[in-house]
C-alpha cells in the first residue's frame, strides 16, 4: 500500500519542482486533464466498492480520458467553439455521480453493521 | 499484487503531478495577474505624469512664445530707433556739410568773375570792377539752384558768412579777396549752369555790367572744411 503512496509523493515533488512554463492558452487543457483524473479515480473507487472494478478499465480510462478531455479542449479552441465546456459538464456531472454513489455504498455498509449489531 | 501497486503507483504520480502542476499553474497566473495590477497602477501613475509634464510644456511653450513676442517688438523698436538714428546721422552730416565742418566732394560749377578791361571811354571805375553785390547774385543763384557748398578763391562759406564791400576788395569772413572772384559750387551741375545761363538771369546782367564772367563744369570739386569756427 505505500507504494502508491510514495508514486503520489513523487509526482506532487515533480509537480512543485518542475519548472515548466506553458502558455496561457494551454492551461485550460490542464485544468481539463485534471477534472478527467479526478473522474476516473472516483470511478475506480465506486467501481471497487461495487465489485466491478477492472485493473485494465480503469487504468486505460485514466490515461485515455486525460488525453481525450486534453485534445477535446485543443480542438475546441481550434475550431473556435468552447468545446471544454462541454469537457467540464460531462466529468463535472460524472464526478459528482460518482461520488455520491460512493456516499450512498458507504452509508449501507456502516448503517447494516450497526443494524446487525443491535439486533444482536 | 506488486504489478497492481506499480500501476497504482504511476497512475497517483500522474495524478499528483498534474494536480499539482496545475495549482501551480493558477497560483502563478494569479501573481501573473497581481503584478499586471500592480503594473497597471504604475502605468496609469506614469500616464498621468507624462500628461502633467505635457501640460507643463504646453503653458511654458506658450511662456516662450509670448516672451519671444515680446522681444520681437523690442527688436522692431530698435530698428525704428536704429533707422531714426541713420537719418539723424544723415541730418548731422548734412547740416554739418552746410556749416562747412566736413570736406564735401562731388561735381559742380565754377564761375570765374573778373573786373572788365580797361576802357577809356568810361569815367567811372566802378562801373566796370566786380562788385560784392554781384558776387551775392551769383551765390544767391547758386543756393536757389541747389549748391550745397560753395567757396569764394578756395574759402568755403558757412551759413553765418559775410561778405562785405572793402574798397578795391571784398572781405568774407574777415579775410580779403582781390578780383578775379573764382566761385566754386558743390551741386547738380547741370541745374545750376542752367540756373546761371538764363535769359535776362545772372549772367546776363553780369555781363551788362562789363564783368568777364566764365562758367565752367566740373565732374569732381573737393572742398575742404574750414577749420577753427
Amino acid at each position: 500500500m505505500w507504494l502508491p503512496v510514495l508514486g503520489l509523493i513523487i509526482g506532487v515533488f515533480f509537480g512543485l519542482m518542475a519548472d515548466i512554463r506553458i502558455p496561457a492558452e494551454y492551461s485550460n487543457y490542464l485544468s481539463i486533464a485534471v477534472l478527467a483524473a479526478l473522474d476516473t479515480l472516483f470511478g475506480g473507487i465506486r467501481a471497487q466498492l461495487q465489485n466491478i472494478y477492472d485493473e485494465k478499465v480503469f487504468v486505460s480510462g485514466f490515461f485515455f480520458n486525460i488525453i481525450l478531455a486534453a485534445s477535446l479542449a485543443f480542438l475546441g479552441v481550434h475550431l473556435g467553439v468552447d468545446l471544454y465546456l462541454a469537457a467540464v459538464f460531462a466529468f463535472g456531472v460524472r464526478l459528482f455521480q460518482n461520488i455520491a454513489v460512493i456516499r450512498r455504498i458507504l452509508l449501507t455498509k456502516w448503517s447494516v453493521p450497526r443494524e446487525k449489531t443491535e439486533k444482536n | 499484487m506488486k504489478g497492481r501497486q506499480v500501476i497504482f503507483s504511476l497512475v497517483f504520480l500522474v495524478l499528483g503531478f498534474i494536480l499539482t502542476f496545475s495549482f501551480r499553474l493558477t497560483n502563478n497566473e494569479n501573481e501573473a495577474a497581481d503584478i499586471s495590477t500592480k503594473q497597471w497602477e504604475r502605468d496609469l501613475n506614469l500616464r498621468n505624469q507624462i500628461v502633467e509634464m505635457e501640460e507643463k510644456n504646453r503653458s511654458l511653450q506658450r511662456e516662450l512664445n509670448a516672451n519671444q513676442d515680446t522681444i520681437q517688438g523690442i527688436e522692431k523698436g530698435f530698428a525704428e530707433e536704429e533707422q531714426i538714428y541713420f537719418n539723424m546721422a544723415e541730418d548731422a552730416e548734412k547740416y554739418r556739410m552746410f556749416l562747412g565742418k566736413v570736406k564735401v566732394k562731388g561735381q559742380g560749377v565754377e564761375v570765374k568773375l573778373s573786373d572788365g578791361n580797361y576802357d577809356p571811354n568810361e569815367e567811372n571805375i566802378n562801373n566796370y570792377i566786380v562788385h560784392e553785390h554781384h558776387v551775392f547774385r551769383v551765390i544767391n543763384e547758386l543756393y536757389i539752384s541747389g549748391a550745397s557748398a560753395i567757396s569764394i578763391n578756395g574759402q568755403r562759406l558757412k551759413a553765418n558768412s559775410y561778405i562785405l564791400c572793402n574798397g578795391p576788395v571784398i572781405e568774407v569772413d574777415g579775410y580779403q579777396h582781390p578780383a578775379p572772384f573764382v566761385i566754386t559750387a558743390i551741386g547738380d551741375a547741370d541745374v545750376m549752369a542752367s540756373a546761371l545761363n538764363l535769359t535776362g538771369g545772372v549772367k546776363d546782367r553780369l555781363v551788362n555790367d562789363n564783368i568777364l564772367f566764365s562758367l565752367e563744369t566740373k565732374q569732381e570739386i573737393i572742398m575742404e572744411p574750414i577749420y577753427g569756427s
